[in-house]
């Protein structure tokens, strides 16, 4: 098979690791929400405000670390607004996140014409982009070399948020009161702990995450900022997390096999071919896997009655 | 119930308070951005009514709005939280173009056609999530929003490859026939008789609600459905029936881009159509009377804000900020109703009985 000569090579794998950064950035935000009983559609939007704060900031302060910084605080402004709205004044959260969504595509490309006074897409010099690992005691085995030098520093802070998401989330007091948001709120309340206050913490976390994820596509993945870049990433994260049953390793799972996935699209495309096709692939499967799931559940609850 | 007349009352003042506070929003971040709020209002304003002209480009934007704005609508009263009017739009966009292009017929058939393929494309789409919900219990929020990006590419890919037009750097198909053109209302505007048919189709989708047992059994099953299963509604059925109508309703909206405003099927036609009619829906609190002037106002801020952009320094994106505000404080408005009307009831009732408020979406 020619084409899979094509495809599969340590290319493929190393773009599915710099692919599977924001997601699983993204996604882990938005499982840490759903696993506190909220669930969020507004990722698109909170990550395209993180692309664009981190962009400009970076822009304005040539430091990388200060735009992640940045853009985490303006998601996480974004995310407690969300917040106020979804807990404190009881709206409901899909048409909150259809706001959050709106509000990202327009005040992004609204602020992309008032500050930089452009339409489309803006880079500059100034910026400065998140740094790389070379790990050059790998050059012995090249393949693996291939695969894993050169990724953004991102890659390894993320896996570290995840295994202390994962630890958070199951061993600690504070993942037991965000699982038990979700699960039963009313049990919660009456052991005496504030519901309100572990979602709006929930939410801090959610918006940081969402941040850094996008500010890690206008400032890593690419060093430019381009009018709805996030393209659909949010809906992804959406994906993964549905498919990977809010857990953070099997989210991570699904991140690796979305990302992989796009990577395969990409190197199609260049060759060439329609990647319309593989596109669909993260939707579709989680469509086909939350109808398999949800049938399941159903099932079982009818037994059980 | 006590509790709709204090609710019919709130909801055009709730609704009005959201677009004030959502133009005050607006003002102040025009002022960040240095201009005039004053200027670049009555700029937007000027732009979509200040003249026939206008006016009929501020129509002609709000007649797909109508449409996805009733598809909404529809799918939420039969209890079907639809946020897929986008893929719907695509889809019904399609089959239009499709019809248009390759159907040799003469313009009393073709355009009837090519809005009836439309309708059913956009509703077949919709029947998809319904079924699963009806029979696998699977949330349609989340199942919707994937249909929009599978109904997205999967029309790019049709553009791009079968039926891509020779020649053309974009993805897009050939111009649709002569006969299958939508014919204009006022000349020099794209102003069509399709909002004709959107105001038609807002009375009858009314009428269906208010005076058939059909529509009735919709709204009940979107309602209680509990309650509607044990008095022998078919639930389920009703249920599907809502999404197929509101899904076809959406699918049409997409024939009057293709028919009407684009007169062929160009990657990505809708920037957000199907979103902009769930805030329509929202607003106009599932009421498909309401929905037509909301609709109005929603053409009136896009065709208005291109104005805005070339009179002041103000990007036409203002809009889009204004609407996401709007959405907030309606998501929130449910919610703010539901205590004032406890308060309405508790006055009236001698804080005697209590009674439990409206915080539901699909409660109208």
């Amino acid at each position: 098979m020619e084409i899979l000569d094509i495809l599969i090579t340590p290319s493929t794998f190393a773009a599915t690791l710099r692919m599977a950064i924001p997601l699983l950035l993204v996604s882990l935000g938005g499982l840490l929400t759903k696993q506190a009983g909220i669930e969020n559609i507004g990722l698109e939007g909170l990550m395209l405000i993180g692309c664009f704060s981190g962009f400009t900031i970076n822009y304005y302060t040539s430091s990388w670390v200060l735009g992640l910084v940045g853009a985490m605080l303006c998601t996480i402004l974004l995310a407690m607004l969300f917040g106020l709205f979804v807990i404190s004044l009881r709206a409901h959260e899909i048409v909150a996140g259809v706001a959050l969504n709106v509000m990202g595509a327009g005040l992004t490309t609204y602020l992309l014409r008032a500050i930089f006074g452009v339409k489309g897409s803006f880079t500059d010099p100034r910026v400065v982009s998140i740094p790389e690992v070379n790990l050059d005691f790998l050059s012995g085995i090249s393949w693996l070399h291939d695969i894993l030098s050169g990724q953004s520093i991102l890659l390894y802070i993320s896996i570290i948020i995840l295994i202390a998401l994962d630890y958070m989330l199951y061993s600690t007091r504070f993942g037991y009161y965000i699982r038990a948001a979700g699960e039963n709120e009313k049990a919660l309340a009456s052991a005496g702990v504030n519901v309100a206050r572990i979602r709006y913490l929930t939410l801090l976390l959610h918006g940081a995450l969402c941040g850094l994820g996008g500010a890690f596509l206008s400032t890593g993945y690419l060093t430019q900022y381009v009018e709805k870049m996030s393209a659909g990433r949010g809906y992804i994260a959406m994906a993964a997390i549905a498919f990977g049953m809010a857990m953070p390793k099997r989210v991570l799972g699904s991140v690796l096999l979305f990302a992989f996935v796009q990577s395969l699209s990409n190197r199609l495309q260049i060759c060439g071919y329609p990647s319309y096709f593989t596109d669909m692939i993260p939707y579709f499967i989680t469509v086909v896997v939350l109808a398999a799931t949800s049938y399941r559940s159903m099932k079982r609850e009818g037994r059980l009655a | 119930m006590n509790g709709r007349i204090g609710k019919r009352l709130l909801t055009p003042l709730t609704s009005v308070l959201a677009l004030v506070a959502a133009l005050c929003v607006g003002a102040v971040v025009i002022a960040i951005n240095g201009d005039s709020p004053i200027q670049a209002y009555s700029s937007l304003l000027a732009g979509s009514f200040s003249n026939m002209h206008y006016l009929a480009s501020t129509l002609s934007s709000a007649t797909p709005l109508i449409f996805t704005g009733l598809g909404v609508a529809v799918a939420f009263k039969a209890g079907m939280a639809n946020i897929g009017a986008e893929g719907q739009l695509y889809m019904g966009a399609m089959a239009a173009a499709v019809v248009g292009i390759y159907l040799p017929a003469p313009s009393v058939i073709l355009i009837p056609a090519a809005l009836l393929a439309s309708f059913l494309a956009g509703g077949l789409w919709g029947t998809i999530p319904a079924t699963l919900k009806v029979r696998c219990n699977t949330n349609e929020v989340v199942t919707t929003l994937m249909l929009n990006y599978l109904a997205q590419l999967f029309t790019s890919y049709l553009v791009n490859y079968p039926l891509k037009a020779e020649g053309s750097a974009l993805g897009m198909t050939v111009n649709i026939q002569e006969a299958a053109k939508l014919p204009i209302l006022y000349s020099g505007s794209r102003l069509n008789i399709g909002f004709l048919v959107a105001v038609a189709a807002a009375v009858l989708i009314a009428i269906l609600f208010k005076h058939t047992s059909t529509g009735y059994e919709m709204r009940f099953s979107g309602e209680n459905p509990n309650f509607a299963r044990y008095i022998g509604i078919n639930t389920d059925r009703r249920m599907i029936q809502g999404m197929f109508l509101g899904g076809g309703l959406a699918g049409m909206g997409g024939a009057i881009l293709v028919l009407g405003i684009q007169y062929k099927f160009v990657q990505d036609i809708s920037p957000g159509y199907g979103f902009d009619g769930l805030t329509i829906a929202l607003m106009a609190a599932f009421n498909s009377y309401a929905v037509l002037p909301i609709s109005i106002l929603f053409g009136a801020l896009r065709a208005g804000g291109v104005t805005m952009e070339l009179n002041t320094n103000v990007p036409s994106e203002l809009s889009q900020v204004i609407q996401a505000t709007i959405i907030l404080f309606i998501a929130a408005q449910v919610s703010f109703s539901g205590y004032l009307n406890d308060l309405i009831i508790k006055v009236r009732h001698g804080f005697g009985r209590k009674q439990k408020g409206g915080g539901e979406l699909g409660d109208s």
